[in-house]
C-alpha cells in the first residue's frame, strides 16, 4: 500500500532512452517509488515509437542532431523558452556553468541542449549513470533540486579512459552517489568523494521468478552455462581458454551462452581455433522464461568477466541454485562469497580456471548442495527487489544508515 | 599491335589499402590497361595506363553517373543492358545503387575482373555472362574466420567459388582454407605480397635504455593485442625492464582498459594511427617486432620489419611460417599463448650480436628472394595472362 505523506516528492530519473522490457533494474526502480507514493518524471535524450504507454510522464530533449535544420528549429524555440518561461533558473544555469570556467559560446550550447529539464519540478534529480551527467552537473542546482549520481561498471571503470577527465567537474560538486558494491564505492573514493555521499545499493533480482524448487541432477558431462552479453568485458575469450584446458584433460562438459553481441564472430572464430565450438550452443538473447529454463538444465554458472559492476545474471544463477564461478572483477567478489556462495578465481587467469571448475566438478553432491543451499539463502534474504526498493527510499528521505 | 589486355583491380574503394595500391601500381608499369572502378575517398593520380571511372559517394555524384552510363548503354549496348538488368532484378536487394557500381564496369567491359574482398563477390559473378574473367584474392578474415562464424557466408563461398576462373592467394596456407569452401586447387596460384627495394629505410638504429618491443595495425581483436598485454604483465611482474608500443592502438577502450588494469601504463603505450615514414622510422629504433595476431594471411608489417632489419616475433597465425621459420629469420610462437610470447621474449631479450646479425640477414634474403614487388606484379601478370 502507498505510504501518505505531507509532501510527495518528485524524483527525476534521466536515462539516455525510456528502459525497454528486458530492463529490469529501471522499470522496478519506477514502480517501486510509485508504489511507495512518490511521483516520477523520467527524462530522456530520445524517444521511440512505443515509449507512448510507459508507466511514468516522460520528457523527452528535443531531437537537436536530426538535421541541421531541424538543430536551428528548435534552438530557436528552446532560447525562446530560456528567456521567457523559465529566465530565473536559465540565468542560475548560465552563472553556475561560468563559475566553473565554461566559455560563453559553450555555456548557451549548454543551456540549450539542456533546456528541457529547466521546466520542471522536481525535489530530486538523478542520472541512472555517470556519462549522462557530464555537462549537466549544474542542472539539477539550476533547479532547485537535489543531485544524484548512480555508476555502474562501465562508466566507473570504462568511460574515464574513453574520455579522459570527463568527471573533473561532477566530482567537484557536492552531491550523492548510488553505487552497487564496496568495491565501487572504495574506487569512486579514489577520486576524492567524501565517504558519507557515495550510497552502495546493491542490484536485485525477483527472487520469486528465479527460482527451482527439483533438486539438481549433476551428470558427468558438466553442463557450463553464462547469461552475458558477448562483449570482451565478459571475459569470455579467457573462459573459452578455460574450456579448452577442460577438454584437454578429458572433461566432458556443453557451455551454453545466453546473450548476443557485436563479438559474435570474435567468439566463435576463438572456439574454433580453441577446438572447443562443438562443445558450445550460442543461444543467442532469450525471453526471461527461457532464459529460467535454460538455467534449470545447467549445473554451473561462469561470469569469468574483465570488468563487471556487480552483474545481476550471477545472482539469478545462485537463486536458481546454480554452483556460481566467477571472477575477482570489481563487484562479483562481493556478489559471490569465495567458498561460501560460490567461487571466485582471479581474472585473466584461464588455467586457474579450468582448475576451480573441475575441483568444483568432483565435490560431493553434499558439499555442492551446502553452497547452493547458502547462496539461494543469501540472494533471497539480500538481493530481493523490496529490499531495493526500500534502499532508494530511504536514499531519497535522507533515512539513510 | 597486340591488344592490351584489360584488367579491372575492384576493391570498391579510390584509393584502396597500401598493398592493393602496390599492385596497381606496380601492374601499371607493366603491358596493360588498369581499369578502376568504385567510389573515390580521396584524388589521387595515377600513370597514363591507370583509367579510374569512380563516382563521389554522394546522391549528386551518384545519380550523375548513372544518367551517364545508363544512356551509353541505351544508345550502344541496349541489349547488354537489358541482360543485365535483369541478372540485378534477381538479385539485387539495391537495385539503384547496384546499377551505379556494375553499369561502367559493363559498358568498359575488361578483360579480366578482379575482386580484392571475398565477401562482396556474389555481386559480381554476373561478369561471366558478359566474357569477363573472374579473378578473387583471398586475403585474412574473409576466408580464415567470417565464413567460420556466418553460415550464409559460408554458403554463399561454397556456391560461387566454382565459377571463379582463378584465385589469387596471399599465402599458401589460405589457399588451403579457401579449398574448403570449393575453391578448386587448380585455380589457385600464390602470390606474395612484394616489397620495394628502395623503401628499405636507411636509418641507423638506436640504442635504446630499455627493450624496445612494437606492434603496428588497427586495433582489431583479431591482431591479438590482449596476449602481448598478458605477456607484457607476466615480463614485468619477473622484472624485466621494456616498452612496448602499439601503433594504431590508441582510443580502444579493451587495450587502454587492460593497460590500467594490470599498471603497465608506464611499460606500455598505445599509439594513434601515423603517417608511414613515422612508422617505418619507430619500427627501425625498435629491438623486436611483435605480431601477436591471431589470423592473418601474410602480415605486410613483418614484412617490412624484415626489409628494415628489425627482429621479428610472430605467432604462428595464417600463412606467418611461409616467411618467418622459428630461430633462422625471426621467431614463432602459438597463438593465443600470453606465456609463449612471455617466455620468448626473454630469450630475445639476451640474444647474443652475433646470432642477432645471423637471423636479420636471413630474414633480409628472405624478403628479397620472396617478396618483391618486381616479381609479385610479374607473377599476377603471369596469371591473368592464363586466363
Amino acid at each position: 500500500m502507498a505510504k501518505t505523506r505531507s509532501h510527495i516528492q518528485t524524483i527525476g530519473i534521466v536515462l539516455s532512452s525510456v528502459p525497454g522490457y528486458s530492463e529490469t533494474f529501471f522499470r522496478n526502480k519506477i514502480k517501486g517509488l510509485q508504489a511507495h507514493g512518490f511521483r516520477v518524471i523520467l527524462f530522456v535524450d530520445y524517444l521511440r515509437a512505443d515509449d507512448a504507454s510507459f508507466s511514468c510522464k516522460v520528457v523527452s530533449a528535443p531531437p537537436f542532431g536530426a538535421s541541421i535544420l531541424s538543430a536551428i528549429w528548435y534552438s530557436f524555440f528552446a532560447v525562446l523558452k530560456l528567456f521567457f518561461i523559465h529566465p530565473k533558473r536559465a540565468y542560475r544555469l548560465y552563472q553556475l556553468n561560468k563559475k566553473d570556467g565554461l566559455p560563453f559560446k559553450e555555456n548557451i550550447r549548454n543551456l540549450i541542449l539542456n533546456h528541457f529539464f529547466l521546466g520542471h519540478h522536481v525535489d530530486w534529480l538523478h542520472f541512472g549513470f555517470g556519462m549522462l551527467a557530464v555537462n549537466r552537473e549544474n542542472v539539477a542546482a539550476a533547479m532547485g533540486a537535489k543531485m544524484a549520481v548512480s555508476f555502474r561498471g562501465f562508466d566507473l571503470y570504462l568511460s574515464p579512459l574513453k574520455h579522459p577527465n570527463c568527471y573533473d567537474i561532477l566530482f567537484e560538486k557536492t552531491i550523492d552517489y548510488h553505487v552497487l558494491s564496496q568495491e565501487m564505492k572504495h574506487d569512486l573514493r579514489g577520486y576524492n568523494i567524501a565517504s558519507e555521499h557515495i550510497h552502495i545499493i546493491t542490484p536485485a533480482i525477483d527472487t520469486e521468478f528465479f527460482i527451482f524448487h527439483k533438486k539438481r541432477v549433476f551428470t558427468d558431462t558438466l553442463e557450463l552455462i553464462t547469461v552475458a552479453r558477448l562483449h570482451w568485458k565478459k571475459g569470455l575469450e579467457y573462459t573459452f581458454e578455460a574450456l579448452a584446458c577442460l577438454k584437454e584433460q578429458g572433461v566432458n562438459f556443453h557451455y551454453t551462452i545466453i546473450g548476443d553481441g557485436i563479438e559474435r564472430e570474435r567468439l566463435v572464430f576463438a572456439a574454433y581455433q580453441l577446438g572447443i565450438l562443438d562443445d558450445i550452443t550460442f543461444a543467442g538473447k532469450l525471453p526471461h522464461d527461457q532464459v529460467r529454463k535454460t538455467l534449470e538444465n545447467a549445473s554451473i554458472y561462469l561470469q569469468y568477466s574483465i570488468q563487471e559492476g556487480f552483474c545481476n545474471a550471477v545472482l539469478e544463477a545462485q537463486s536458481m541454485g546454480l554452483l556460481c564461478i566467477v571472477s575477482d572483477a570489481e563487484g562479483l567478489a562481493e556478489n559471490v562469497l569465495d567458498g561460501k556462495t560460490g567461487w571466485v578465481v582471479p581474472k585473466r587467469q584461464p588455467k586457474v580456471l579450468a582448475q576451480k571448475i573441475n575441483d568444483v566438478h568432483h565435490l560431493s553432491i553434499d558439499e555442492k548442495e551446502k553452497i547452493i543451499t547458502t547462496a539461494k539463502y543469501r540472494v533471497k534474504s539480500i538481493f530481493n527487489l523490496e529490499q531495493q526498493n526500500q534502499a532508494f527510499i530511504n536514499f531519497y528521505e535522507n533515512k539513510r544508515k | 599491335m597486340k591488344d592490351q589486355l584489360k584488367i579491372a583491380i575492384y576493391s570498391g574503394d579510390i584509393p584502396s589499402t597500401t598493398f592493393i595500391e602496390r599492385l596497381i601500381i606496380g601492374l601499371s608499369r607493366k603491358d596493360c590497361e588498369i581499369y578502376l572502378f568504385g567510389f573515390t575517398k580521396k584524388k589521387i593520380s595515377y600513370s597514363k595506363s591507370v583509367s579510374v571511372f569512380a563516382y563521389k559517394n554522394t546522391k549528386i555524384s551518384k545519380t550523375l553517373f548513372l544518367i551517364k552510363y545508363s544512356l551509353l548503354l541505351l544508345l550502344f549496348k541496349g541489349k547488354d543492358k537489358r541482360k543485365l538488368d535483369a541478372i540485378l532484378k534477381k538479385q539485387s536487394k539495391n537495385l539503384l545503387l547496384d546499377k551505379v557500381k556494375c553499369y561502367p564496369i559493363l559498358w568498359h567491359k575488361p578483360d579480366i575482373f578482379h575482386v580484392q574482398w571475398a565477401k562482396g563477390l556474389a555481386d559480381w559473378v554476373w561478369v561471366k555472362a558478359f566474357g569477363i574473367k573472374l579473378v578473387l584474392s583471398l586475403r585474412g578474415a574473409h576466408i580464415n574466420y567470417s565464413p567460420i562464424a556466418d553460415a550464409t557466408l559460408a554458403a554463399m563461398y561454397k556456391e560461387n567459388f566454382p565459377r571463379v576462373d582463378a584465385f589469387h592467394a596471399v599465402s599458401i596456407a589460405i589457399g588451403l582454407e579457401a579449398e574448403k569452401y570449393n575453391a578448386s586447387r587448380e585455380k589457385i596460384q600464390v602470390v606474395y605480397s612484394g616489397l620495394r627495394p628502395d623503401q628499405m629505410s636507411v636509418k641507423l638504429p638506436k640504442e635504446n635504455p630499455v627493450f624496445q618491443i612494437i606492434s603496428i595495425g588497427r586495433p582489431h581483436w583479431k591482431k591479438g593485442y590482449t596476449y602481448a598485454i598478458d605477456a607484457l604483465k607476466t615480463l614485468e611482474s619477473q622484472g624485466f625492464k621494456f616498452h612496448y608500443t602499439i601503433i594504431g592502438g590508441a582510443n580502444h577502450i579493451e587495450f587502454s582498459y587492460q593497460v590500467h588494469d594490470l599498471k603497465l601504463e608506464n611499460e606500455v603505450t598505445l599509439l594513434d594511427t601515423l603517417p608511414y615514414a613515422k612508422v617505418q622510422e619507430l619500427m627501425v629504433d625498435a629491438d623486436l617486432l611483435l605480431l601477436p595476431s591471431i589470423e592473418e594471411g601474410i602480415a605486410n608489417v613483418v614484412l617490412e620489419a624484415m626489409q628494415n632489419r628489425t627482429l621479428v616475433l610472430t605467432t604462428d597465425c595464417g600463412g606467418m611460417q611461409e616467411v618467418i621459420q622459428d630461430g633462422y629469420s625471426g621467431f614463432i610462437v602459438p597463438i593465443r599463448d600470453s606465456d609463449a610470447i612471455a617466455k620468448k621474449i626473454i630469450d630475445i631479450m639476451i640474444i647474443e650480436e652475433k646470432a642477432k646479425t645471423s637471423l636479420l640477414n636471413n630474414a633480409l634474403d628472405t624478403i628479397t628472394s620472396q617478396h618483391s614487388e618486381e616479381e609479385m606484379v610479374s607473377q599476377m601478370l603471369a596469371l591473368y595472362q592464363t586466363l
